[in-house]
């Protein structure tokens, strides 16, 4: 059995302090990402800055929890998403259960009969202003709203935001597939509506 | 679940999320591509969602991070000594 020495302990600490700086840089690194997906899991600005600088606070005191070599970005994710449940933001909105009428191509179909060169998608999507696109993806209730912002703007994948936000990956998939169709009819009411 | 053989455009539309999420298998991913290959109408609405999902993705990657955000937490790290 070794002995502990002061020299062992030295390089230990040194090790660990290595460790710890490569980790502090690799999460910094991925900062932008990680902001673009708190930005639009809350309502403002200053809420997004505010939940990242509690959740990269709580990543560096706890960055020994963190297995290298697995996903990072991830993992930051999974603790911001956590203090955002924490801070009840969650609780303003509950999600309706009320059954989805309308299929995936309504979107398509509302904006086509009022676009006059319809033969070109592209052009049908522009119908909507980017604002619209916001102020529509803001109007989603939280819970739907964390997994069409993994998905759709993080780039996760299902199982990723399963692991991030606990809950099953089926969980996923409905929230996902509701959280796109209260989307899309603002998006359909916005557009239609002021045509 | 609808099935291609009752009502092949209805089936599409129930896979258009995850055939663009690449989480469909490979039996309902083939199904779905050979329908597009022959169906004008399902794959018109395919490429919309496509165009839908950068455009919205673009919109709200429009805002990037604060730099003093970036400063701050750079400010979070453990000193050194």
């Amino acid at each position: 059995m070794s002995e502990t020495t002061p020299e062992t302990e030295a390089r230990r600490l040194a090790t660990e302090a290595r460790d710890r700086v490569r980790f502090e840089e690799d999460a910094l690194a991925l900062a932008d990402q990680v902001y673009r997906v708190a930005r639009h899991l809350v309502g403002s600005r200053e809420e997004a800055e505010d939940l990242m600088q509690e959740a990269y606070a709580r990543a560096f005191r706890s960055w020994r929890s963190f297995r290298p070599g697995t996903n990072l970005r991830a993992w930051l994710l999974r603790i911001l998403t956590n203090l955002n449940i924490d801070r009840g933001r969650r609780l303003q909105r509950t999600p309706g259960l009320e059954p989805l009428e309308e299929g995936d191509y309504f979107l398509y179909n509302r904006l086509e009969e009022s676009t006059p060169d319809a033969s070109d998608e592209e052009r049908v999507v522009e119908r909507l202003s980017q604002d619209s696109v916001v102020s529509a993806l803001s109007a989603v209730p939280h819970d739907f709203r964390d997994v069409v912002v993994l998905v759709d703007i993080g780039d996760f994948s299902y199982a990723d935001a399963a692991q991030i936000l606990d809950i099953p990956i089926g969980t996923v998939m409905s929230r996902l597939h509701r959280g796109r169709r209260v989307l899309k009819q603002q998006l359909a009411e916005e557009a239609v509506g002021t045509a | 679940m609808t099935s291609f053989a009752d009502d092949p455009c209805a089936a599409c539309e129930e896979l258009l999320q995850p055939f663009l999420d690449r989480e469909l298998n490979e039996t309902e991913r083939a199904q779905a591509e050979e329908h597009l290959a022959l169906c004008s109408y399902c794959r018109k609405r395919y490429r919309f969602e496509e165009h839908l999902r950068r455009y919205v993705r673009q919109a709200v990657v429009a805002e990037p991070m604060p730099p003093e955000l970036k400063a701050r937490l750079a400010e979070l790290r453990t000193p050194l000594l």
